[in-house]
């Protein structure tokens, strides 16, 4: 593998977890989010800031990955409040909140972001397999909850939570718990975005992420992980396959996401069903 | 004086806000789609007025075919897209319709360039000044037209067979179609009449920035969301004190909360902050 | 799904004939936002440095080859230039890396190239800690901090205007030019009255405007690129502000006036292209960019074909295409560009003359010079 590749293959690495993990909050609680992004930029900012401090990675990584968690669950809370395209629209706040608070605060480095954050002080190669393994570790997580007793009562809560209620499920500590794993995780993919990245700004981690999270999400079928998996990596390569057609490649992209909710709705996963005869959801 | 004139320039803002934000309320309290390629339908009337203005001279003919243009490729979006998903989940046409709202974007740089386009002498920017405050025509026209078609709007909803036709069927679909209603036409109707909103917005802000680029809708189309919720989804008059409280919030906030919060951030922080007191919005949805 | 392999075969094949029989070329990779909202920027960008590979190849080429651009998009987005800067080494083996792009993009792609020990020039993005990647990057243009001491220089002693109204644009360029005007303001007698922000992508600025009028001051300083400053100072003028407003070269280009139309007359800006120069490179540049483009000259793109004709030129002197030999005949290097005299100091920065231009009767043309060492002294680490 060459520089490239592995480059490429460390950025797909660290979407696969954030797609992932917003299929938590979205796919198996139906809880609809528009500003992952935020989540995915307090875990760099996290693990920046600290990072600089001298910190040792395993540290920063675990301190990314609880501080958003602990945003999150805060977040978590308005959707206890609010509903569908309301939570829809609040989580979308969230995002432009979080942007707009820290490029005016000198602390998180303002318009100028953070550089210089320090080397994780593998090999590239070694790097990309570490972040492989947490790819790996989130897909294993993923599959174990929507197995668990905890992604039956995620699957009731999803569909009609009137019903959830009267099968006694407590609906919001079930909707807390999705949104702190969630979040959590997109906190760790922060953390090694940092470290793959060292340099961040406030920009990466705006709206327009935050819809590249969910497509990938709806692209490959809401609460499908296998399928949430393939789009993210379709999604991640395609501006790179297409590289060769700069002009055209935004326009793909739209057209992709475009094309696939409207004549495919179920997403991706849909031809994963379709080859092997067994639903997944 | 200042604070005025600053109330002035929020009320301009603010009436951009709201012609396309009352377009994409209709459209959102008949069928609950969060339609945001809206804004793509906005500049696409802003390129085509430029255009045809600078080609044949004449801004009426400019507005007009944006109008008509904007708001027939409005329904057209409708039928071919939004008609065959309104039965999916909701993330469904969301995410549909910013695919769609990409796409636009990036025809329109693909098609006028990158650079923008200028009125090639930019009508109506004489200024009349107003008690020493100076205005632009365009500025002053802005707030009149908001007026005047919200009016309209509201003339023809209460008044008219059209308008009756239309509340039942936002009502109560099934039973306005009980009594010989085509909910289709309806639905056609208000594709038409919120993108023909949008394009006037879109015209009236070339005017008065002088400037059509490709991302021009960016902010216009996630801003009208939050405009959207804020005044009850679906509610017109909410949305218009939404839009106007909101551009005056903005004026103050540039000025006084600048260095805390960017223009942006303070329409959701807003939003956030009046949704956590009342879940459903400032005013009832309908 | 077949079809989709099949074309995205299709694609790999084509796209690796491409490099396939290159060989008896030397490649130079640049990134450039060709989509999204710097697209305009990127076209320049592009134009400039093809500009400058025809120009070179039409005499001869580098070393007895002919020299290649490999262009990629980066959407001027830092988490896009990463993979752009790993492609262009590793697949594409450019020799030298051109920056046509912002300080987001610019900066991760600067670690990149640092770390492959592969020489890097930054065309125009002028976050201050690209060249501090190491010592393989290089930057053409100036800081945003001495651009702005620039400014406060012009303002207060060439224009000797005191009571300043500062209209900073929320990101790295306008922060830094901030930062720099504020570092010198005091120096020149300046009095800061008051300082608004806008973000970038505001095109209404009513409020600003209506407090700035309140203000009363006896000039504006005021940050932003051509999209955002046109629409500014139409509004400022119609508003009934008179006070000479001075930018800097964001706004350098003609789409400025054509956006600002009348308003546009007196506008000052500092930047590195000067209209009226009479220095063969530089004129000569402006005519032939004219007829490349189809669109008169700007900042941006002189930048670029700046940057482009530094590595060629080192390759020369290096007698070399080795990386080490170019990035030290990079650093020794001493010649006339479409922006002035290149030279770099010890952390990759160059230091020349800030050409001040301003907008008469629809044109840019030249105001004034700024030479004052001292000013425009780069950071040395």
């Amino acid at each position: 593998m060459g520089p490239y590749e592995i480059s490429l293959a460390t950025g797909v690495g660290i979407y696969v977890i954030l797609a992932v993990s917003l299929n938590l909050i979205t796919g198996y609680c139906g809880q609809i989010s528009l500003g992952h992004a935020a989540f995915f930029g307090i875990g760099a900012y996290t693990v920046a800031l600290l990072s600089k401090l001298g910190w040792p990675m395993y540290l920063t990584l675990a301190a990314g990955l609880s501080s958003a968690g602990i945003i999150g669950v805060i977040i978590g809370l308005t959707s206890l409040r609010v509903k569908e395209d309301f939570l829809a629209i609040v989580t979308m706040g969230v995002a432009f909140l979080f942007v707009g608070i820290v490029r005016q605060q000198e602390f998180f480095g303002g318009e100028m972001g953070i550089s210089g954050i320090p080397s994780h002080g593998m090999t590239k190669f070694a790097y990309l397999c570490f972040v492989l393994v947490f790819a790996m570790l989130s897909i294993l997580f993923s599959w174990y909850v929507k197995k668990a007793w905890i992604g039956f009562a995620f699957d009731a809560v999803a569909d009609d939570e009137g019903t959830a209620r009267t099968l006694g499920l407590d609906i919001k500590s079930y909707k807390l718990t999705a949104f702190a794993m969630g979040t959590s995780m997109a906190g760790l993919a922060g953390g090694l975005y940092a470290y793959y990245t060292r340099f961040i700004v406030p920009e990466t981690f705006g709206f327009i992420e935050s819809i590249t999270i969910l497509s990938m999400v709806a692209v490959g079928g809401i609460g499908s992980t296998f399928g949430v998996v393939f789009a993210t990596v379709l999604l991640v390569m395609m501006p790179e396959v297409f590289r060769f057609i700069n002009d055209y490649k935004l326009l793909l992209y739209g057209a992709l996401l475009f094309g696939v909710m409207r004549f495919k709705p179920e997403g991706l996963s849909g031809f994963y069903t379709l080859l092997t005869g067994n639903k997944e959801k | 004086m200042l604070f005025i004139e600053l109330f002035i320039q929020g009320l301009i803002q603010g009436s951009t806000y709201a012609i396309i934000a009352v377009g994409l309320t209709l459209i959102y309290g008949l069928l609950r789609v969060l339609h945001v390629a809206h804004a793509g339908l906005f500049t696409l009337a802003a390129y085509l007025g430029v255009t045809v203005t600078n080609q044949f001279g004449s801004l009426s003919l400019g507005i007009v075919v944006a109008t008509l243009t904007s708001g027939i490729v409005g329904v057209v979006i409708y039928r071919l897209v939004y008609e065959p998903i309104l039965n999916k989940p909701p993330y469904v046409a969301l995410i549909a319709s910013i695919g769609l709202y990409i796409a636009m974007e990036e025809l329109f740089r693909l098609i006028f360039g990158p650079f923008g386009l200028s009125f090639s002498s930019a009508p109506l920017q004489n200024v009349v000044v107003i008690f020493g405050i100076h205005l632009r025509a365009c500025q002053i026209i802005t707030v009149i037209t908001n007026v005047v078609l919200l009016g309209i709007l509201a003339w023809i909803a209460q008044k008219t067979r059209v308008g009756i036709g239309w509340r039942a069927t936002v009502d109560d679909p099934e039973m306005s179609a009980s009594f010989g209603i085509d909910p289709i036409r309806v639905r056609y109707l208000v594709f038409f009449v919120g993108s023909a909103l949008a394009a006037v917005a879109g015209v009236l802000v070339a005017l008065l920035t002088n400037l059509v680029e490709p991302t021009m809708g960016a902010v216009p189309s996630y801003k009208s969301l939050a405009i959207i919720v804020l005044g009850g989804l679906g509610n017109v008059f909410g949305t218009l004190i939404a839009s106007l409280a909101l551009g005056v919030i903005e004026a103050f906030g540039t000025i006084y909360i600048g260095d805390f919060l960017d223009r942006d951030a303070i329409a959701f922080a807003f939003l956030v902050v009046v949704l956590m007191i009342k879940p459903t919005g400032l005013f009832k949805s309908r | 799904m077949k079809k989709m392999m099949l074309i995205a075969t299709l694609c790999f094949v084509v796209a690796g004939l491409g490099t396939g029989w290159a060989d008896d070329t030397i490649k130079i990779g640049l990134h450039v936002p060709l989509t999204g909202f710097a697209a305009s920027d990127g076209k320049s960008s592009t134009f400039g440095a093809e500009l400058a590979v025809k120009q070179i190849n039409e005499a001869g080429g580098v070393l007895d080859k002919k020299l290649e651009l490999v262009i990629y998009d980066d959407q001027a987005n830092p988490s896009q230039s990463i993979p752009v800067a790993n492609k262009l080494i590793g697949q594409d083996r450019v020799v030298v890396g051109v920056s046509g792009s912002y300080s987001g993009p610019t900066r991760s792609a600067a670690g990149v190239f640092q770390e492959a020990q592969i020489p890097y020039l930054s065309a125009y993005a002028i976050h201050p800690d690209i060249t501090r990647a190491g010592n393989y990057v290089f930057r053409t243009s100036f800081l945003g901090e001495v651009q702005g001491r620039a400014g406060a220089k012009l303002i207060g002693e060439i224009m000797d205007k005191k009571r300043v109204i500062m209209i900073t644009l929320k990101n790295d360029f306008g922060k830094s030019l901030a930062a720099g005007f504020k570092e010198k303001a005091a120096d020149f007698g300046i009095t800061i009255v008051n300082e608004y922000e806008y973000s970038m992508k505001d095109r209404q600025f009513g409020a600003i405007v209506a407090k700035v009028k309140a203000d009363n001051p006896e000039a504006i300083y005021a940050s932003g690129y051509y999209f955002t400053a046109g629409p500014l100072i139409s509004e400022l003028r119609a508003s009934g502000v008179n006070a000479p407003v001075i930018g800097q070269e964001g706004y350098d280009g003609s789409k400025f006036i054509e956006i600002a139309g009348k308003a546009a007359e007196g506008v000052i800006i500092t930047t590195s292209l000067d209209r009226d120069s009479k220095v063969p490179e530089t004129a000569n540049y402006i005519a032939e960019f004219e007829k490349l483009a189809g669109y008169p000259a700007d900042m941006v793109s002189a930048s670029v074909h700046t940057a482009v004709k530094i590595a060629a030129q080192a390759m020369e002197n290096a007698k070399s295409t080795d990386p080490v030999k170019i990035r030290d005949a990079i650093s020794r290097i001493s010649m006339k560009a479409s922006t002035g005299t290149i030279e770099f100091n010890a952390l990759g920065e160059v230091q020349k003359n800030v050409q001040n231009q301003i907008v008469r009767d629809g044109k840019w043309h030249h105001h004034s010079v700024i030479d004052d060492p001292e000013l425009l002294a780069p950071p040395e680490k």
